[in-house]
């Protein structure tokens, strides 16, 4: 099987599989364990938590499992293929349509409306309905009367939404999401929340997020507290 | 095909952004001064240049000691230019002997033409108050034209029968002047234009005799036919344009171009330092784009492709519509001058526009290709991580591609190798300069805001916190300043070359330069000669000596016309030599090589540095000349350059006194004559009927009026430049406000009043303003210096004026974009801004 074509499902395997991770960086002269033999695994449709205290790892630990960085040992597989060998471009094809991500800071890109950001993932894989299906999104999401309000015209809870109408919109099987609800006030927060955790039921999407809110972390599934870059029991 | 559309729909959304409408506008702007500047120079050049070849009744002229072949006219022809042929020989014109009395004869320069004659600038006649009229008419044959100075001296008028040859024709006209007064001074006689249909029944032309048959030409394709031509000369064939006819003409028109080329140089210039801060901002926020892009599941490749096409997209976009805005600019420009010329502006052709495009593209990939590649291989985690370092390393290889990128637009100027080279090379030098001292001045302000050496300035806080924020963005401010103190230099040059080498320039011709040459006076007539001149005549009624003398040998070996390939050193071996000369070096000349020799050398020779070139002598070379059958042998000891556009009496060799004091010669003297002064002229020429007077009034007033309508015409070029320089320093500004912006968000968000703010901003602003001010004053200084002294060898005069308003404008136009840029901070509830920033 070549590199750039995504094998079939194991429905068998778990959606998610961390094996020992290990992320080391050059500090000056000495190295920085930023994390230390994480293994952890979630079966599909089921949601987990990552926690733990600001400089814990958990952010690297996201970028590991998203495939957006590569582990400096063990591995990450999705769906039973492993990813972390894969080339940069093979892993960006299989991000593409199967994995989908809300930031913190929406990450929208300021020029283009509403509608145009939920489209750019269906655009970037060639889709040719991206613009119905994002206009779908964007109904589904509370936000049909915003379709061409650009970012800074909108609400920081508005922008999540455009966010998470983005990282649905390609039907990914893993959605990850750092601190969701890090830039929003508390009711908003709850609604982003809610919003997310139905998108997970109806769509049968896998979710992974990392955050500091307790009452999120506790309305998964599964939760991994993080210390030093390591697992804590 | 999909990922074209996705890239072209995302040029519509990269639109709406700030940083890529300034980016285009800056661009467009860059290329709009670059295109206007070369378009509108360009008819200017036509322009003058057109005038120029009034001198010569043509565009370009072909001539040969026989018929010249048909094929020559067809060729001319093909190009779409206008043609007319023409004899030209010397005969003797008398008048029929009439009541016994003498025969009177002259030796005349008779041109026998063809309709249209001229084809450049018309003949003129004497009006009734002695003013000079245009003459519009054709020779028909049976007819001639004679000038005044053959009418007088036969005792002639219109309508009279004059002998030429087999043939007594009518004279139909008496003219004052005919366009066509260059040539060679000496061979001047009066003049008398025939039918060319008349030649042969005159029976003036015979085999052997001694004429030069012509084709004159006129069109806009003269140089491509001129270019075309000159490889299929025969031998005793030459092709001949204004400029190497006259030296003083050619270095006038040298002298416009050279200013023209500087004000496109000057836009160039500016142009690079508008992209290169413009481009700063965009990458920037490129970085985010990119980044999404690989995390939404683009590889690099696809990025790659994406921004490159993105941007290409954008360049093309900005570089046409800076195109339509420099098409506009030198119409408007050219309505602006339209008093200036005698004619309408000869229209632009479409190539400096094209150039222009090509400019601004070139330099653009070229400062952007580096940073481009960088962006696509932005690391995806880089959404996590927003403090990862952005683009390593494209900055050195972004300047290297961009320096590469001006060399070629520079050469693609049209000019050679080695002016790109010192054009790059200065501007590297001065960007490394410029960082070098940037980065010095804020060391300094480093260990003054630390040592408290700062205290004096009252409650320093935020004046500090201001000049620390400088010392944070280092590389940024540093990069700042060189850009803003280049734009500075870059004013402050146009400025002066704007008003103190114009004027320097246009003083270079003054109004008493002599307009009226004597030749072949005797030795004994020199005193009677002198005292009828005009008092004022002063030191140019100097008389010098003059010995024609052929080039016989160099260095010991016999040389003649065969032993050259190009048709001028063929021609000035086959003339006479004009020697003279001189016991000290000239006014106007300045030597090149060697040493001026002192009074009891013998034997030694000056020479011209052009025309030692054309006959390949060098320094130390033994040359022989043949003087009435006597041999002169010298050495030559010294190369020199002539001002030739003073107009004054100027020597291609120059000689000591003693080693041609025994040589047959005769003296030539230069004086102005004021202008109605009629009866000088005639006392001469009664005193020492020998003595051939010429008139160069005509021709330097044509010189002097392309001198003014190229000043002017070029003032305006500057100005523009100058409002375009501007323009480009404030989008450079205003590019660079991102981070101040978010700064001072911070500041507010901590307690900070806006007081206290703005009085951070002012010391940053002022200290950022005052540094490139420094900058851009001692830049200008040593490149107007160099410009003035080196290369258009006009005295340089300091002026501080100028110095101390650049200086100023560059702190006030600082403060100005800084505060437009930052005002809305103040206004703009913080958080606001840290959310827009982060």
């Amino acid at each position: 099987m070549t590199d750039s074509t995504p094998p079939t499902p194991s429905l068998a395997a778990p959606a998610l599989a961390a094996h020992a991770l290990t992320r080391i960086v050059p500090l000056g002269e000495r190295r920085l364990t930023l994390l230390d033999d994480v293994s952890l695994s979630v079966a599909t449709g089921e949601s987990l938590a990552i926690v733990g205290a600001s400089g814990s790892g958990k952010t690297t630990l996201l970028g590991l499992l998203a495939g957006l960085d590569r582990p400096d040992g063990g591995s990450v597989a999705w769906h039973g293929e492993t990813v972390s060998t894969l080339s940069e471009d093979a892993l960006a094809k299989r991000r593409q349509g199967a994995v989908g991500f809300v930031f913190q800071s929406f990450q929208l890109l300021p020029a283009l409306t509403a509608l145009e950001n939920v489209m750019l993932p269906l655009e970037l894989a060639g889709a040719d309905d991206a613009e119905a299906r994002a206009r779908d999104w964007l109904r589904r999401v509370g936000l049909a009367e915003r379709l061409d309000h650009l970012p800074r015209q909108l609400s920081g809870g508005e922008q999540q939404r455009v966010a998470i109408a983005r990282a649905f919109v390609a039907a990914p099987r893993i959605v990850f999401a750092d601190e969701p609800t890090g830039n929003l006030d508390t009711a908003t927060g709850a609604e982003i929340i809610e919003l997310m955790f139905s998108l997970n039921r109806a769509q049968g999407t896998t979710l992974v997020l990392v955050t500091h809110d307790a009452e999120l972390a506790a309305r998964c599934d599964h939760m991994v507290r993080l210390a030093h870059g390591k697992v804590q029991a | 095909m999909k990922r074209a559309a996705l890239m072209l729909r995302f040029v519509r959304r990269e639109l709406r952004s700030t940083e890529a409408r300034i980016l285009v506008l800056a661009l467009a702007l860059a290329v709009a001064s670059v295109g206007a500047v070369a378009m509108f120079a360009d008819r200017v050049q036509s322009a003058f240049v057109e005038q120029a070849n009034v001198l010569l009744g043509a565009d370009a002229m072909i001539s040969g000691d026989r018929p010249l072949p048909p094929a020559f006219a067809e060729a001319a022809r093909a190009f779409g230019l206008t043609t007319t042929e023409s004899t030209r020989f010397g005969s003797m014109v008398s008048v029929p002997v009439r009541d016994g009395g003498e025969v009177r004869s002259v030796l005349a320069d008779v041109k026998a033409v063809a309709a249209p004659y001229p084809l450049r600038g018309t003949l003129e006649a004497r009006g009734p108050t002695g003013a000079r009229v245009p003459l519009v008419a054709q020779v028909r044959p049976g007819e001639v034209f004679v000038d005044e100075r053959l009418a007088s001296r036969l005792g002639v008028r219109a309508g009279e029968r004059v002998e030429l040859g087999r043939l007594t024709p009518r004279i139909a006209q008496v003219f004052a002047e005919e366009p066509e007064v260059a040539g060679n001074f000496i061979t001047m006689a009066p003049k008398v234009l025939m039918a060319g249909a008349d030649v042969e029944a005159s029976g003036l032309i015979a085999p052997g005799s001694r004429a030069t048959y012509r084709l004159q030409v006129a069109g806009p394709r003269a140089g491509e036919f001129v270019a075309a031509m000159r490889p299929k000369l025969g031998p005793g064939q030459r092709l001949e344009t204004i400029r190497e006819l006259r030296p003083e003409v050619r270095s006038t028109l040298e002298r416009a171009e050279q200013f023209l080329g500087l004000a496109a140089s000057f836009a160039v210039f500016l142009a690079v330092v508008a992209i290169v801060l413009t481009l700063r901002r965009y990458l920037k926020r490129e970085i985010d784009t990119a980044t999404l892009f690989r995390t939404l599941g683009a590889g690099e490749r696809q990025t790659l492709v994406h921004f490159i096409g993105q941007f290409c997209v954008l360049a093309l976009l900005a570089c046409a519509l800076g195109v339509a805005l420099a098409y506009a600019a030198q119409a408007a420009l050219a309505w602006t001058v339209r008093g200036l010329f005698e004619s309408a502006l000869p229209p632009a052709g479409w190539w400096p526009l094209a150039k222009a495009f090509a400019t601004g593209f070139v330099l653009l990939l070229g400062f952007a290709l580096p940073p481009l590649v960088a962006l696509a291989a932005t690391p995806p985690v880089r959404a996590l991580r927003r403090d990862l370092p952005p683009l390593a390393g494209s900055g050195a290889l972004a300047m290297s591609l961009g320096g590469i990128a001006v060399l070629a637009v520079v050469l693609m100027q049209a000019q050679d190798w080695a002016t790109g080279v010192v054009f790059v090379g200065a501007l590297l030098a001065l960007v490394a300069l410029a960082t070098l001292l940037a980065g010095a001045l804020l060391w300094l302000i480093r260990r003054a805001v630390r040592s408290g050496g700062l205290r004096w300035l009252g409650r320093a806080h935020s004046v500090s916190f201001g000049l620390a924020n400088l010392d944070r963005r280092r590389l940024s401010t540093a990069l700042q300043i060189a850009c803003l103190g280049l734009g500075v230099m870059t004013l402050i040059t146009v400025g002066f070359v704007r008003t103190d080498l114009f004027s320097a320039w246009q003083k270079s011709l003054p109004p008493d330069a002599p307009n009226q040459f004597l030749i072949n006076i005797q030795a004994d007539q020199i005193a009677p000669i002198q005292s009828l001149l005009p008092k004022d005549a002063g030191e140019a009624a100097a008389v010098y000596p003059m010995v024609r003398a052929r080039l016989v040998e160099l260095n010991g070996r016999p040389i003649s016309a065969k032993d050259f390939v190009s048709e001028n050193a063929k021609r000035l071996i086959d003339r006479e030599f004009n020697l003279s000369s001189a016991s000290t070096l000239p006014r106007g000349n300045r030597l090149v090589a060697g040493a001026w020799p002192d009074a009891t050398e013998r034997d030694v020779m000056s020479i011209e540095d052009g025309i030692a070139a054309t006959l390949g002598l060098k320094l130390g070379d033994e040359v022989t000349f043949d003087v009435a059958g006597e041999t002169l042998r010298v050495r030559i000891t010294s190369l020199r350059k002539v001002d030739w556009d003073s107009f004054r009496v100027n020597f291609f060799a120059l000689l000591p006194q003693a080693s041609i004091a025994a040589l047959p010669k005769s003296y030539i003297t230069a004086f102005h004559l004021p202008p109605g002064d009629t009866k000088t002229l005639a006392a001469v020429v009664a005193a020492a009927p020998n003595v051939l007077a010429i008139d160069v009034s005509e021709m330097m007033q044509r010189i002097r009026s392309i001198v003014d309508q190229v000043a002017r015409a070029l003032e305006f070029v500057f100005v523009f430049t100058l409002l375009a320089g501007l323009l480009t320093l404030y989008t450079a500004v205003i590019a660079t406000q991102d981070e101040r912006r978010y700064d001072t968000a911070v500041i507010r968000t901590l307690g900070g009043t806006a007081r206290q703010v703005r009085r951070a901003l002012l010391a940053e602003f002022v200290t950022l303003g005052a540094a490139a001010g420094v900058l851009g004053v001692g830049g200008a200084v040593g490149l107007t210096w160099a410009l003035a002294a080196r290369l258009l060898k006009i005295e340089f005069v300091p002026s501080p004026g100028v110095w101390v308003a650049g200086f100023v404008l560059a702190v006030a136009l600082t403060l100005l974009a800084g505060w437009l840029g930052t005002r809305s901070v103040l206004s703009t509830p913080p958080l606001q801004v840290l959310r827009e920033s982060a």
